[in-house]
């Protein structure tokens, strides 16, 4: 097992720049999550990882080893690529042994190791079919035997559950935090689907346009955006941005927009007069029939949509022109053209300056 | 009966038709090399079935047997060639040495420049795609000529050797095109886990990649064989006293007549081996070889 530590990573196709600048330390064991939207460059980076993809200019530590220069095939390590990458002509078991046969491990060996992987992955009655044979889910359940029976220091993952359908989706993403509890080997995810990154990683590295914008526990990106880009992308439904004006009323500072007066939190670094992005997630966009009375803050709204999932309620209204979205658990019924008010927790509410979107 | 199992009928029949037109000649061409000289040359009617079927034609161009007396009495004083002119065996075994020959190198030499062609970005690799394929613009007949004297210079001329570099040559840009779509088909992702799993390059290429499209490159070689089994031209100008298949059938058309029942014998065993190694690979023709190796 190794750590993974990156200083300055580049990376250009032609003139074109995909990586800037990129500092990474993923510490021995650790789970990683790569996440951001398609395009932004999870991939590349993962790949010059691998050793697949040239490095422009930085340096890739395998614990104080630098690999530049390490080919693929020397760096020990295993990865798991979207389309899975199966060799067709070899059966489960041979797709599993071919690393060994490579490296001339002894036959009892190679069949102890691929017994083992099968049992984990609960391969054992597919071994002997061809990949063709085999269901979307339990292909993928090849790739990673293939990469568990190399006991590899870095496990390296491309987007491996975007081909696999919603149920099984949620199913491997137990089996593979499980996989990892076990096998305790420094692994890098690469995702772009928050909700993945959310329940697997230790910590999370969000990216945007070749730039890390944020990296932290999920609860820490999560409660705690730097950006307005990272709160947008993490959480679903969505946080509620709204446009705001700050204005001073009774010595109390609000965050205004038409009718709007939204609380602030005690000590906001705002003044009179500022224009700012109010955030709040919407289970704390807390909503109520009547307004509830906390000095002159007033946000209400018409209800638009109302979608119960079964454990809460998603209301989805509009407030001065802006959408919002608020959960519920409470089975109230609202009626569409109704109108809600709204108590956003002034302990969750996130401001973010208008031009940068950097929080307050 | 309803409109659709009409439509049906009219289909079965409208292929049949076309079937038909194209089998016609070559049932024709088979059924007069087991006629009898009688059947082929009836001034009175055409004899379609109702003659004695004679295997003395394949006899003697095949198998190097003598002709009867019935069959030289046709001739009969009509010009000087003997029996032996008539033998095919050792254009078959020209013909046999050269297309095999020719099919392996051109085969093995398109795979490796195929797969580097498909897997390495090299500078000018799509200009040498295009210039590969040029190759093939000019008609083989506007090069004859030179080409006759380049090898009577480097001492190729009626060599064997000689005429299975020429259809290396000649095979070489269509088996690499085709075998390049076949490497295209199998994703890169497929090397790179080779490669992480320990492969060197050569290692993807033999034990990974090559494999999986070895349908496609039967279907190739299928293609580089008939090629060169039926190739004229180039055989005929390049060599004088090797003969292939194709050239020792247009020696029996003579000044003294055309001996149809030795061309359609020697023709049609020549159309043998082409047959079955077209049903051999033509479901590997069809591109169903890297299915499960990625996302359905
Ligand atoms: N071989 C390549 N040549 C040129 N540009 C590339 C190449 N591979 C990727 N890119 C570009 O690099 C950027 C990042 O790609 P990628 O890492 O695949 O993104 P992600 O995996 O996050 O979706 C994209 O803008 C993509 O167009
Ligand atoms: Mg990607």
């Amino acid at each position: 097992m190794a750590s993974v530590n990156i200083s300055q990573l580049n990376k250009k196709y032609g003139a074109v720049r995909v990586l800037h600048d990129l500092d990474l330390q993923v510490a021995d064991g650790r789970f990683v999550v790569l996440l951001g939207p398609s395009g932004c460059g999870k991939s590349t980076l993962l790949r010059m990882i691998a050793g697949l993809e040239s490095i422009t200019s930085g340096d890739v530590l395998f614990d104080d080893t630098r690999v530049n220069d390490v080919h693929a095939k020397d760096r020990n390590i295993a990865m798991v690529f979207q389309n899975y990458a199966l060799y067709a002509h070899m059966s489960v078991r041979k797709n599993m042994a071919f690393s060994m046969r490579l490296k001339r491990v002894d036959k009892k060996t190679i069949d102890e190791k691929v017994t083992w992987a099968a049992s984990i992955l609960g391969l054992e009655p597919y071994l002997d079919r061809l990949p063709r044979e085999l269901s979307g889910g339990q292909r993928q359940r090849v790739a990673m035997g293939r990469a568990i029976v190399r006991d590899p220091d870095v496990f390296l993952f491309d987007e491996p559950l975007s081909n696999l359908d919603a149920k099984l989706r949620v199913q491997m993403r137990t089996e593979i935090k499980e996989l990892h509890q076990r096998l305790k080997t420094t692994t890098i995810y690469v995702t772009h689907d928050q909700i993945e990154a959310m329940t697997m990683a230790d910590d999370v590295v969000i990216m945007r346009d070749g730039y890390i914008e944020q990296a932290g526990s999920p609860m820490e990106v999560y409660d705690k955006p730097n950006n307005l880009f990272v709160a947008q992308f993490i959480g679903s439904p969505g946080m509620n941005i709204i446009e705001c004006q700050v204005a001073v009323k009774n010595g109390v500072y609000y965050a205004t927009r038409d009718e709007l007066f939204l609380p602030l939190p005690a000590q906001a670094p705002v003044e009179d007069g500022q224009a700012l992005l109010y955030g709040v997630r919407p289970e704390h966009m807390v909503p109520g029939v009547q307004s509830a009375g906390s000095g002159d803050s007033r946000a209400s709204g018409v209800v638009r949509v109302v979608e119960p999932t079964g454990p809460e309620v998603h209301v989805y209204a509009k407030m001065a022109g802006q959408d919002v979205c608020a959960i519920s658990r409470e089975r109230l019924a609202w009626e569409p053209g109704e109108t809600i008010y709204f108590q956003p927790d002034t302990n969750h509410v996130h401001l973010f300056n208008k031009e940068t979107g950097a929080a307050l | 009966m309803s409109s659709s199992s009409v439509k049906t009928t009219l289909r079965y029949l409208f292929s049949i038709l076309i079937v038909c037109v194209f089998i016609f000649p070559i049932a024709w061409f088979a059924l007069t090399s087991i006629k009898p000289i009688s059947a082929v040359f009836n001034k009175d009617r055409v004899v379609v079935f109702d003659f004695e079927p004679t295997f003395e034609n394949y006899q003697v161009t095949v198998f190097g047997g003598k002709r009867s007396d019935t069959a030289a009495g046709q001739n009969m004083g009509m010009g000087t060639s003997g029996t032996g002119a008539y033998d095919g065996r050792s254009s078959i075994a020209s013909s046999l040495i050269i297309a095999i020959s020719s099919t392996i190198l051109a085969t093995a030499i398109s795979l490796l420049a195929a797969y580097a062609l498909s897997r390495l970005r090299f500078r000018g690799s799509q200009g040498f795609m295009h210039w590969i394929l040029s190759q093939r613009f000019l008609p083989p007949i506007a090069i004859i000529i030179p080409l006759v004297f380049i090898f009577r210079d480097l001492g190729l001329r009626d060599t064997h050797l000689g005429i299975i570099i020429a259809h290396t040559l000649i095979n070489i840009p269509l088996a690499l095109l085709i075998l390049k779509s076949f490497f295209d088909d199998v994703p890169i992702e497929v090397d790179q886990a080779a490669m992480i799993d320990g492969a060197t390059r050569f290692q993807c290429f033999y034990l990974v990649v090559l494999p999986m499209i070895k349908g496609g490159v039967a279907a190739t070689a299928v293609l580089c064989f008939i090629f060169s089994w039926t190739e004229f031209l180039l055989s005929l100008f390049l060599t004088s006293s090797i003969r292939t298949i194709p050239v020792k059938i247009t020696t029996f058309v003579t000044s003294t007549g055309s001996e149809w029942g030795y061309i359609s014998a020697l023709g049609t065993a020549a159309i043998i081996p082409g047959f079955i190694f077209i049903l051999l690979v033509q479901n590997h023709l069809v591109r169903g070889l890297t299915m499960g190796a990625v996302k359905e």
